[in-house]
């Protein structure tokens, strides 16, 4: 028999780091770009996919990077940058070549509709939107944007995948501590981690309703709603990550 | 591993990686799943009856996510129980992918044009028959490149995750960056040739696709002939860049080796993201000042 509070006392603090890892996942889906549908027509600014395909190909490409060096090195710091810059690396790759598409293949230049003038390059915005569209590519502003959701985003991911390695390789008494290289824990870990990356990124979706271009963006102030959500949400699946988990340790890995 | 075969894995992955972003995008061109589908699908409402397929089984990333993972469960069944060898097992694995994906092809265009019979959408059954098997070929190549990427990261890199897992996860990864770069080729360029090159699609033209093509009735076989001179390759470029320096990164500085060749290893990841971000900037600067201003700044004139 499995004591639960005796898996739960142990780890209040990965219980609060994974909380944690959600709400940085909500947050960090608001900087990221996107613009759906209408961005494959070049008829609004942003990346041409879905908020959560996007943020989740790139938290994806963050876990991938994570569980790699979590099996090299267990330092905190170094795993979570492993997150957050494999995240970045991804969306960057896919910005440029989708900046290369644009510029090239359709003749459009990078424009944002939402702001007069880029905030970073101060470059005028109105008179290079085309006609009819809401923008079109993905100007400097939204391509920082990105980037910086996808470190939040690539962070939020390896926490939640760190603390729950931390949880399954923890000495419980009276049971042999599973290894770091356990391939049950880490296909459970990391099958965990893509739900619990999925439901904090489709959370924020609500207030993003398609498009939104970045830090820049209007919608963009709505993101404490989403953290609030995301915050309570992540408790319940944070304490049943922690009772699963556990409880493969209990049970010696399988 | 010796560094220098790692890193020859590396590159054979990264080729592989680029053959899967490259068939990915074309798989979506010539069925026609993607962001740009919407249009596909609007055209008949407005009154636009067409011969392009139209399959969006699911978004990229899911779709391609599951055929990877029944072609990766296939080969591993295959390796594991039977004692095939990896590459024949993987072959076999990707051939089962590509035939459940051509049977979701065939229900998902069925369901969709039938649902469109009352805007006289007809059901082309010669479209069917000679779509379907290009469908498969591109998935095919998607799955067993994919495979292959995953196959030599778990057995020769050593990545810790199962096969089975990396194989789905790059699946949705290599959806995400072919629906978010290739299709917009596709989108905004194959699917209304007619409107003014170097323009956004205007919203009033919604739904207007070119139903005519070279020669005969435009289908997807045209917009994949098209794409395949740009919008495909650039999207396995794409994905070969993110497995590539994604990998590549922790080759260079092994984290297994110290906290600070950890750190390093993050390090030159952000250098390179900063580079590609530089580009981009470069880029949008270059073509505001060929392609120039689509309106006048009156406000100014009046200044003056």
């Amino acid at each position: 028999m499995i004591d639960i509070v005796g898996l739960i006392a142990p780890n209040i603090f990965w219980i609060l780091a994974i909380v944690i890892g959600g709400t940085l996942i909500s947050i960090s889906v608001h900087f990221i770009s996107v613009g759906g549908a209408p961005a494959a027509m070049a008829q609004a600014t942003g990346i041409g996919t879905g908020t959560v395909m996007l943020a989740a190909g790139a938290g994806i490409a963050g876990i991938i990077a994570a569980g790699a060096v979590m099996d090299l090195n267990q330092n905190f710091g170094v795993v979570l940058g492993a997150g957050g810059v494999g995240a970045m690396v991804m969306l960057a790759a896919t910005m440029i070549v989708a900046t290369w598409i644009y510029a090239y293949g359709v003749g459009v230049m990078p424009v944002s509709a939402k702001v007069k003038y880029d905030p970073i390059t101060k470059y005028r915005q109105d008179l290079y939107v085309s006609q009819g569209t809401e923008g079109h590519g993905i100007p400097t502003v939204a391509f920082v944007s990105s980037l910086l959701g996808g470190l939040l985003g690539g962070i939020g991911a390896a926490l939640a995948y760190y603390a729950l390695m931390k949880v399954g390789t923890y000495a419980y008494s009276g049971v042999t501590p599973l290894e770091v290289h356990n391939l049950n824990l880490v296909g459970v870990v990391a099958t965990f981690t893509i739900g619990f990356f999925f439901i904090n990124s489709v959370i924020p979706s609500y207030n993003i309703v398609g498009t939104i271009e970045g830090f820049h963006d209007p919608k963009f102030k709505r993101w404490p709603k989403a953290a609030v959500a995301s915050f309570i949400a992540s408790i319940p699946l944070g304490i049943v990550a922690v009772i699963a988990v556990g409880a493969l340790a209990f049970a010696g890995g399988l | 591993m010796e560094p220098l075969i790692s890193m020859g894995v590396l590159a054979l992955i990264g080729a592989a990686a680029t053959i899967a972003g490259a068939s990915e995008d074309l798989e979506s061109d010539v069925g026609s799943q993607s962001n740009a589908n919407s249009q596909v699908q609007l055209a008949p409402q407005m009154g636009y009856i067409h011969r392009i397929y139209n399959k969006a089984i699911a978004g990229e990333p899911v779709s391609n996510g599951m055929m990877c993972t029944i072609g990766a469960t296939g080969a591993l069944v295959l390796i594991k129980h039977f004692g095939f060898s990896p590459l024949f097992a993987l072959v076999i694995g990707a051939l089962i992918a590509a035939m459940v994906h051509g049977s979701y092809s065939v229900t998902a265009i069925m369901g969709r044009e039938a649902s469109q019979a009352r805007f006289k959408q007809p059901i082309y059954l010669d479209l069917i028959r000679s779509h379907t098997p290009v469908i498969m070929a591109f998935a095919f190549l998607t799955t067993f490149s994919v495979e292959v990427v995953s196959y030599l990261m778990v057995y020769s890199l050593a990545h810790p995750f199962p096969f089975v897992l990396l194989s789905f996860l790059w699946g949705i990864v290599v959806g995400s960056v072919g629906s978010a770069t290739g299709d917009v080729h596709l989108g905004a360029e194959r699917q209304f040739q007619q409107q003014p090159f170097g323009e956004g699609l205007n919203a009033s033209q919604s739904g207007s696709i070119v139903r005519k093509g070279e020669s005969g009735l435009r289908n997807g076989i045209d917009n994949l002939w098209f794409c395949s001179k740009f919008g495909g390759p650039m999207t396995g470029v794409s994905f070969g860049m993110v497995v590539f320096l994604g990998t590549w990164i922790i080759l260079v500085f092994d984290p297994k080796n110290g906290v600070v060749d950890g750190w390093l290893s993050n390090l030159l990841g952000v250098v390179i993201v900063i580079v590609l971000g530089v580009w981009n900037w470069h880029i949008e600067k270059e073509t505001r000042e060929k392609y120039g201003p689509f309106k006048e700044d009156k406000g100014e004139e009046v200044s003056a």
